[in-house]
């Protein structure tokens, strides 16, 4: 907690340009909840409290919005966010089993982090893929028609990505 | 909350023709006509929210059953409140509001009282369909004198709405979504307002509870007394609950020309005076405790055998005792009336347009009334200069309030150089230190009478005491005691009697009466329509 968290001048001048394109200070909230996500990498408290300062609304209004949607990324979660879409289509086709097998891999359940900080676990509602069911939306990407191979190969993938060597 | 205006609107409720002035919601107007609907996230003080859905009603202009406190009356409009189809989506909505519900009214300090046991009770299934694991929310502290148990809440919103629209605080907020969605604080923030106690009150069901009265009592079990606070000269409309003759908590009550439904929390948590060790509960001479009749006598001695007194009042008395003091003031040559204040406080204002007062003390306009604009003023200065000139035999004086904060160090000086001193006071202190006669006097809350807020509002309080044990004659029986004594009255009245007699005596109180005033005061200047003599005195 060393270093006070600011916008770059870069995000700040997007900041602006968003005020400009709403009616009220408080009706940008969401996308200025964007920037502060890519400025900061997370949304934790002190995320939360510079974006309330920021658009001098209540921090407990940022707080209810931030937890409302599922897709900000909160504190705590981990380098990869494995949202496994559990709405009917997905469902019927065996996002269950999808997240089953990600439990037995990383043995973590929903909701839970590994210990190596590296992935978290949700299921969240209807991704709006449902022609390419099953889904899970890993970050900012989508990953469809999923069988529990595939799952496996995406979790490898994400190893090693993160350089974290193999399991 | 609506805006109304004077139009007036036919239409039809359950079948028949009414008329209401249009803006009206369709739940405003029913309840005018004396239909109340169910609501949960209604509130008359509030913002609409028409989330929690109980109030449906059915409709001519609608397919669906539509919410009736949003909706506002129209001409021709029809709406059934208890047709089959309101009932049933209202019982529809019940279901839902039971099912992650714990059901732990056994346990739950708001049973008795809670809207959501109502609505069950009218509309709620004798049993659950929900075979599910309900959900488990927070139970934690939101502030220091609130906490939140989740798993009650109905999201209802009303704290929250409260919070952004009266108190102006913002501090609640409504987190996660669908059915883990529950109250709660940012982290770090607490609800620490001097509204927040009002959060708990609108609360529908026992999610918000106060730290202050958790566990204390059934709220069924309680006794009640309508009354006023005596914290600020606002005089908020409160009501004192006891249980087994101890105060439990104090609530308020509507008045919307003094407090709408609102109090503040020094007022709401500002009771354990009562029961202080240092409360004066027995009357002392200089050679201990005596009996109430002897200290009456005492009392008597005192004033008769001394040529020259000076009374000292407060604005804590009520109009009543104020009435008898000036009466023996009047008796006796060579006695003076001055009033004492205590400090002022600051004023707190909210955005709803709630308002605390600085002057921490409920009867200031009464003491002007009785004795005269100048009585905290010149007639003090005259006081103090002629105790400091020793041509003040005794000093009679009156130390009501929470506690003895003190009139400042002239006071005390003066005080303590009188040749003899009575004091009437609620706690032990500098005043009754050393007195040559100490009797205890009633603290707000225990006083039977009338006191004028700074609006000129005079209203009734009634005494808690007929619920407590503190067991010691008012000032109000004492001061009659003792006009008997001296042969100025024959027979000890009642507040409202003392209060007969103020009015016949004085012009601003003309026309008033105990039950004129009723339970929510009237401002002095407005006269009631005569009554006759029907009705009494209550």
């Amino acid at each position: 907690m060393t270093e006070t968290l600011a916008f770059s001048s870069e995000a700040m001048k997007k900041y602006e340009w968003l005020l400009t394109r709403y009616p009220t200070r408080q009706a940008a909230l969401l996308p200025t909840l964007r920037i502060a996500e890519s400025e900061f990498g997370e949304l934790g408290v002190p995320q939360m409290r510079y974006v309330a300062d920021l658009m001098e609304i209540p921090p407990a209004l940022v707080f209810g919005v931030v937890t409302f949607y599922t897709h900000y990324r909160r504190a705590g979660v981990g380098t990869y966010h494995l949202q496994v879409c559990s709405t009917l289509s997905c469902a019927l086709r065996g996002a269950g089993d999808v997240v089953q097998r990600i439990t037995e891999r990383l043995g973590i359940g929903t909701g839970e982090t590994s210990e190596c900080g590296l992935f978290t676990l949700s299921k969240v509602e209807c991704l709006g893929s449902c022609d390419t069911a099953p889904v899970i939306q890993c970050n900012d990407d989508y990953h469809e028609g999923l069988s529990l191979e595939d799952v496996d190969a995406l979790i490898q993938q994400l190893r090693d990505e993160a350089g974290k060597g193999s399991a | 909350m609506s805006d109304t205006s004077n139009e007036l609107i036919s239409w039809n409720l359950n079948g028949e023709v009414v008329q209401n002035e249009s803006g009206m919601t369709i739940m405003e107007a029913a309840k005018a006509h004396g239909i109340e609907i169910p609501c949960f996230c209604y509130h008359p003080g509030l913002s609409i929210a028409g989330n929690c859905r109980i109030c449906m009603v059915e409709s001519n202009r609608s397919p669906k059953p539509i919410i009736s406190c949003s909706e506002r009356i129209a001409e021709g409009l029809e709406i059934q409140t208890d047709s089959e189809k309101a009932v049933d989506a209202r019982d529809s909505v019940m279901e839902f509001q039971l099912i992650n519900h714990p059901l732990d009214c056994p346990v739950c300090d708001k049973a008795g009282e809670c809207v959501l046991q109502d609505h069950s009770y009218e509309h709620g299934p004798d049993r659950s369909r929900f075979v599910e694991d309900k959900n488990i929310r927070h139970t934690k502290e939101l502030g220091p004198t609130i906490d939140i148990w989740g798993n009650r809440c109905i999201v209802c919103t009303r704290c929250v709405r409260f919070c952004d629209e009266i108190s102006g605080t913002s501090e609640l907020c409504v987190v996660e979504r669908g059915d883990r969605s529950v109250v709660d604080v940012f982290p770090g923030i607490p609800i620490d307002n001097a509204m927040a106690g009002n959060t708990v009150d609108i609360c529908p069901v026992g999610a918000l509870i106060s730290t202050d009265f958790k566990y204390e009592a059934r709220v069924w079990n309680m006794d009640r007394t309508t009354s006023v606070c005596g914290g600020c000269s606002r005089g908020c409309n409160v009501e004192v609950e006891a249980l087994d003759g101890f105060v439990k908590r104090l609530m308020p009550r509507e008045n919307l020309d003094v407090n709408d439904w609102w109090m503040c929390d020094h007022g709401r948590y500002g009771w354990r005076h009562l029961y202080a060790d240092s409360r004066q509960v027995t009357a002392q001479t200089t050679e201990g405790s005596v009996l109430p009749a002897e200290a009456s006598k005492a009392l008597q001695q005192t004033l008769e055998s001394s040529s020259s007194t000076g009374f000292l009042v407060d604005p804590f008395m009520t109009c009543e005792e104020l009435h008898l003091v000036k009466q023996l003031a009047d008796s006796m040559t060579g006695s003076r009336v001055a009033g004492w204040l205590p400090a002022d406080g600051t004023e707190e204002s909210f955005p709803g347009g709630f308002t605390i007062s600085a002057a921490k003390y409920p009867n200031r306009k009464g003491v002007e009334e009785i004795f005269g604009a100048d009585v905290f003023g010149s007639a003090a200065s005259t006081l103090l200069n002629d105790i400091a000139s020793g041509s003040v035999d005794t000093v009679v004086a009156f130390v009501g309030g929470h506690g003895f904060d003190g009139a400042g160090a002239e006071w005390n000086a003066a005080l303590s150089s009188a040749k003899n001193r009575v004091v009437f006071t609620t706690q032990q202190g500098a005043w009754s230190e050393g007195a040559h006669l100490v009797l205890p006097a009633t603290a707000p809350l225990e006083k039977e009478g009338v006191w004028i807020n700074e609006d000129n509002r005079a209203q009734r309080v009634r005494s808690c005491r007929s619920l407590t044990d503190q067991n010691f004659p008012s000032e109000l029986v004492i001061l009659q005691e003792v006009q008997a004594h001296m042969e100025l009255r024959s027979r000890s009245l009642s507040a409202a009697g003392v209060f007969r007699e103020l009015s016949e005596s004085s012009s601003a109180f003309e026309g008033h009466s105990h039950s004129s005033l009723g339970d929510h005061g009237t401002p002095l200047s407005q006269k009631p329509a005569a009554v006759g003599s029907e009705g009494g005195e209550s």
